[in-house]
């Protein structure tokens, strides 16, 4: 219906849409700049009268809230137990010396070895099935099969698997690098199969005709060609193992970390939750995944619905 | 240039065929393209799945030592062999209630999503001031991570949190939900969540399906009287019957995995009340430890969710992969 009007009715409708959207990200944002003596409080704070980064200093750069607070050595509660409206006030006095930089460290070296692993692992397989319809029906299915078992039913398995005795990879980069690519490997295939599908194959065969072979012509031609469609799929694997957490938590004890099991550390806090400490870390998590997915927004539904729909 | 390429040539001419592997052969390259994936996937999830059902007859736990032992006494003694899945099923409500738990929780979900996505993808097909980046807001919730989510509405959903501040104002005194503490209210919490975080994704869906939908026959209609929602039932809701099953199978797929959310949410409490089958799973392997149990518990949800999604799979398979 396009001839329609918009009625304040259905003002109404989307304004209500995009408050339910808005507002978790809203409140996740105010909580992040909140003092700790607001991050509880009954009526609860919107927006912080005094707005501060300390919660951010906390897990990016706690040693500015050490050298504030006197150094290391009245690392305690004695010296400054009344200091009730500083982030940094008793309860986070033992995450000081825990920043979150060893999980963004074990973050970005694993999802960006695992999307590499795994777009290059998808992509050959791409190849193979669009042009040469390898395997019928069965391969491509069976290769979806890694999306349809619940990841914890993997995960069972796999904490043996990696254990003494079969692989000893537990708690290496390694180990959760090959997890992380073996459940977004049905993604990365079947989204650059939907990409290779659109490209002509006339393109390859005069491309073959012209004395280029099969690989060559593959890799000099077909690749560069879905240059887009790979940029968009390598950008929408990373969201998936920037956001996985099963496996990580699992699979890992304290060599390795990722951000989010980072967080769910802040969170089991035996001092009490550290509400505006953990927003701040989930706020340092989210930006990376909201730029890119504003970049690749117009083929999010073609990678989620993998390449069904194109739109 | 002929060896190069194929050696179909070679043959016909009556000379020799080349004897040597030649990785551009036309019968050869699909195959090695599709390897190394098959050797991940055979690894990483046939190997398991196979682990998975030898450890599932046994009663291995990690104390008990070397798993070796275990796996070679499934072939050597003829004890304890399938004693989990008969108690799986006869003896652990817990199981059953989670399975149909995930059921019921999904199914809510889903169809909640489904009304609230096709409701704001027909209001993004007229035009209004600021749509693109309406757009945008609308889709955030869908690219933030699982557990920030999660933690985002344990936030919310705080005794003490906006929420029941809001509740509050609308009944005009203050409400006291204790959101996360009550079984019906938390497993409402889990849903809401669920909501919020892949109705963007119902939405984009429905709106290319929304558009794909032929304008001249809805003309036709209109000149002829029909109502708006006659001309919903009969021409849009049929023409949209491929993307609401892709919609409802890709989603589904998902949402019975849901874990990460409920475990920063409620971990399953209080109780029970949200415990899905993944976090029974997960409380079974790595909270009691029982690994071989949960294995059997595991094993047969892969066998249930690999049924139900080929089954699901049928309709759309043919579209999925002719992909045109």
């Amino acid at each position: 219906m396009p001839d329609a009007k918009f009625t304040p009715f259905n003002m109404l409708a989307l304004l209500a849409g995009l408050i339910f959207a808005i507002f978790p990200i809203f409140w996740m944002v105010s909580t992040s700049f909140k003092l700790r003596s607001e991050w509880v409080t009954s009526p609860p704070t919107w927006v912080s009268s005094a707005p501060t980064v300390d919660n951010y200093l906390t897990i990016l750069a706690p040693q500015i809230l050490l050298d504030r607070r006197g150094g290391t050595q009245q690392h305690g509660d004695e010296g400054f137990g009344g200091g009730k409206d500083d982030a940094a006030g008793g309860a986070i006095a033992d995450f000081l010396n825990r920043s979150a930089w060893p999980g963004i460290k074990g973050s970005v070296i694993i999802s960006i070895s695992a999307t590499i692993l795994s777009i290059v692992v998808g992509l050959m397989a791409a190849i193979s099935i669009s042009r040469y319809r390898f395997g019928g029906n069965f391969t491509p299915f069976f290769i979806l099969a890694g999306r349809m078992f619940p990841p914890i039913a993997i995960a069972i398995p796999f904490v043996i698997m990696f254990g003494p005795g079969i692989f000893d990879i537990t708690d290496t980069y390694f180990g959760l690098i090959v997890a992380y690519a073996a459940v977004t490997v049905p993604f990365s295939t079947w989204m650059l199969k939907s990409f290779v599908d659109e490209l002509p194959q006339e393109i390859e065969e005069a491309a073959m005709m012209d004395g280029y072979s099969r690989w060559r012509a593959h890799a000099t031609v077909t690749v560069p060609l879905i240059k887009g469609g790979i940029i968009a799929t390598t950008l929408f694997i990373f969201i998936l193992n920037w956001s996985e957490f099963l496996f990580a938590l699992v699979l890992t004890y304290t060599n390795v970390q990722t951000i989010p099991v980072t967080l769910n550390k802040y969170f089991s806090a035996t001092e009490g939750t550290l509400y505006g400490v953990q927003a701040a870390l989930a706020m340092v998590s989210i930006i990376p995944l909201i730029i890119v997915g504003f970049f690749i927004q117009k083929h999010l539904v073609r990678g989620l619905t993998l390449g069904a729909i194109k739109r | 240039m002929v060896t190069n390429t194929s050696n179909g040539g070679a043959s016909s001419l009556g000379l020799r065929k080349p004897r040597r592997f030649d990785p551009n052969d036309k019968r050869i390259i699909p195959g090695l393209l599709i390897t190394p994936v098959q050797i991940l996937l055979i690894v990483m999830l046939i190997f398991p799945f196979v682990l998975e059902f030898v450890i599932s007859l046994t009663e291995w736990q990690p104390i008990y030592g070397d798993f070796w032992d275990a796996f070679n006494s499934v072939f050597t003694q003829k004890i304890n062999q399938g004693i989990s899945y008969n108690y799986l099923v006869t003896d652990e409500p817990r199981y059953l209630q989670a399975l149909g738990r995930t059921v019921i929780m999904s199914v809510i979900s889903l169809c909640l999503e489904f009304v609230i996505g096709l409701g704001l993808a027909s209001l993004f097909l007229k035009k209004f001031w600021g749509k693109r980046v309406w757009f945008t807001a609308l889709l955030t919730p869908m690219m933030i991570m699982p557990v920030v989510v999660g933690y985002t509405w344990f936030m919310l959903f705080q005794y003490n949190g906006p929420i029941n501040q809001v509740f509050g104002w609308i009944a005009f005194s203050p409400v006291n939900f204790k959101w996360l503490n009550d079984a019906t209210l938390a497993f409402i919490a889990v849903i809401v969540t669920e909501v919020w975080h892949w109705t963007p994704l119902f939405f984009l869906i429905m709106l290319s399906g929304l558009n794909a939908v032929p304008e001249n026959p809805i003309r036709a209609a209109t000149v002829l009287g029909a109502s708006n929602f006659k001309i919903f039932w009969t021409i849009i809701l049929p023409n949209m019957k491929a993307v609401i099953i892709i919609a409802f199978v890709i989603r589904g797929m998902e949402v019975v995995k849901l874990f990460d959310e409920i475990y920063l949410l409620t971990r399953g409490g209080p109780g029970t009340a949200t415990e899905t089958i993944s976090l029974y799973l997960y409380k079974l392997a790595f909270e009691d430890f029982r690994l071989a149990y949960a294995g059997s518990a595991a094993f047969i949800v892969l066998i249930i969710t690999v049924v139900l999604i080929n089954m699901m799979l049928k309709p759309i398979r043919y579209q999925l992969v002719e992909g045109r």
